[in-house]
């Protein structure tokens, strides 16, 4: 539904996206990166705001720079705070309404601000609404016309915990109904529960895309963590070092064994085969680093 | 949120009907803020306060010094309320970063450019031209001073509101270099001389009263055609200028 072809993006002197390629397909895709990465340009090249210096980007086949029609299928929930603050929420909501050419506006506002949790009769004016609020209006503005293209530049800030969840859950039914709904976010905790699938931008280029396990498994270059927790792990530490593709191993407490591994599926197998050897209980055997924060600090470079 | 299900795009028209009007009210309600409406509406009872004490002095001659007073109105009130409201109106939407909610929608650019032309027209007039005229009639409140006030203003209105519409969207900080353009390009560089004037909407908006009034006025060399004809053209080229920076423009 999105494609990127070779895309660069500088202001000035300034490069802020340098040969970007990937494809995104219906389903929800996170947009990681370090503040200063890239992404929201990334972001606002999908939605046509600011056109590629080189390269090009499709979205649903056509140029969302230059082609009116496209932006019928595009959603924007932006960055910045600012919306039309004398407005009300409905008011707010209805006028992109109008402006999509829904038949009826002010139903199609209603029902989006009802999906987002907001009330469509609250007469208050939107400079009176909190963050959270505030972010589910413009959540609510970018659903209004049923777009096919979903992106969100950090949809979650300023929501509680509540308020995130079910903005989580909303994203992903959106991306189980055949949407393509792309998000950035730095709450990776949250991102996690999107979906596993994430384009990782560092330093303005393009550092993964798939599927973060998957991306994990494909870093060679990077041991895997594993802990262990164990009755014996002295004898267990012992047993596996003996193993090949064990790489360390390292007693955390007296009860827990840390273990780098080059080879985790090899692993998996070894550790039972060792603890039945060395008559140990095996209680817990947790990786530690193919979470996404893990993958995201390898792929951006952080400690 | 119902499955996609996504409407044929030639089955819509390229602008939704409405939106012209949606645009217009939104923007004019962005516009008719307190501050402005208070300072510009000052500008005008000063105006008119002026005008009174100019009417009950002994004039010798009440229509030349009507026609000179209103004069002095096109060079400083007119613009300098035109570019308060002109360059606000999508000049503010550049700086506090709304005017995506206008542009990512399936719009012609110059339908938000229209739009805010006509917001900025619909308030300057009243708040402009009211005082204007009213300053006429307290000074002489002959049918010339009074027909060739209304004309002359509502050209200059009309033209200023174009070209600040356009500059509020071009340039940043659009107020003060928009003060900067009336007090040196228009009152100054443009009186140095018969050339330079040709190039200030001063020069014709002028000529309209001048014609009116049948009082001659410095500079006022054109003939009532040129003088409306020559701003009008100024205006719409602004607006098709500002149409094309906003579908060009990065939008933040």
């Amino acid at each position: 539904m999105i494609v990127a072809d070779d895309v660069s993006k500088w202001f000035g002197d300034l490069v802020a996206v340098s040969e970007v390629s990937f494809e995104v397909g219906p389903g929800v895709t996170a947009l990681l990166g370090p503040n200063g990465a890239g992404k929201s340009t990334v972001l606002r090249m999908l939605c046509g705001l600011t056109g590629p210096a080189r390269g090009t980007i499709r979205v649903l086949g056509a140029d969302p720079r230059t082609d009116l029609e496209v932006r019928r299928r595009i959603g924007l929930v932006p960055q910045q705070e600012g919306v039309f603050e004398a407005q009300d929420a409905l008011g707010f909501v209805e006028l992109a309404a109008v402006l999509h050419g829904l038949p009826d506006p002010a139903a199609a506002a209603r029902h989006a601000l009802g999906v987002v949790e907001l009330d469509p009769d609250d007469p208050r004016r939107i400079s009176t609404y909190s963050k959270g609020m505030r972010q589910r209006v413009k959540v609510a503005q970018a659903i209004v016309h049923d777009p096919a293209v979903i992106v969100l530049d950090e949809p979650l800030t300023g929501l509680d915990p509540r308020q995130r969840l079910h903005m989580v859950e909303l994203f992903q039914r959106f991306g189980a109904e055949g949407r393509c709904v792309v998000v950035s976010s730095h709450v990776l905790d949250e991102v996690e529960r999107f979906g596993s699938r994430v384009l990782v931008i560092a330093q303005g280029r393009l550092a993964a895309v798939g599927d973060f396990r998957a991306i994990r498994d494909l870093m060679d270059d990077r041991p895997h963590r594993i802990r262990v927790r164990t009755d014996r792990p002295r004898e267990l530490a012992g047993g596996l070092l003996e193993r090949s593709g064990v790489l360390g191993v390292q007693l955390a407490d007296a009860s827990t064994v840390i273990i780098d591994t080059s080879e985790v599926a090899t692993f998996r197998a070894t550790v039972a085969v060792v603890a039945r050897e060395v008559d140990a209980r095996l209680r817990e055997v947790v990786p530690l680093d193919d979470d996404l924060d893990s993958v995201f600090r390898y792929l951006v470079g952080q400690p | 949120m119902s499955a996609p299900t996504l409407p044929s795009p030639a089955r819509r028209p390229s602008s939704p009907p409405g939106a012209f009007v949606a645009i217009y009210k939104l923007l004019l309600r962005n516009l008719a803020t307190r501050g402005r409406i208070a300072g510009i509406g000052a500008l005008g009872v000063l105006t008119m306060i002026a005008a009174a004490v100019v009417g009950n002095a002994h004039l010798i001659d009440p229509l030349r010094s009507g026609t000179r007073f209103v004069d002095g109105g096109l060079t400083i009130f007119v613009p300098v309320g035109a570019l308060v409201f002109a360059s606000a109106a999508l000049g503010d939407l550049v700086d506090d970063s709304t005017l995506v909610y206008l542009w990512l929608r399936p719009l012609p650019a110059r339908v938000p450019v229209l739009a805010a032309f006509a917001a900025a027209v619909t308030i300057c007039l009243p708040l402009i031209g009211v005082p204007m005229v009213i300053s006429a009639v307290l000074v002489d409140g002959s049918p010339e001073l009074i027909a060739g006030t209304a004309e002359s203003v509502g050209v200059a209105v009309v033209a200023y509101c174009a070209v600040f519409t356009m500059w509020g969207i071009r340039i940043r900080r659009a107020l003060p270099w928009g003060l900067a353009y009336i007090l040196l390009w228009e009152g100054f560089v443009a009186s140095a001389g018969q050339t330079a004037s040709k190039v200030a909407l001063r020069a014709y908006t002028r000529s309209l009263l001048s014609e009116a009034t049948g009082v001659g006025l410095r500079l006022a060399t054109f003939t009532a055609a040129t003088g409306l004809i020559v701003p009008m053209v100024v205006g719409v080229l602004c607006l098709v200028y500002a149409t094309r920076v906003l579908r060009r423009t990065d939008i933040a």
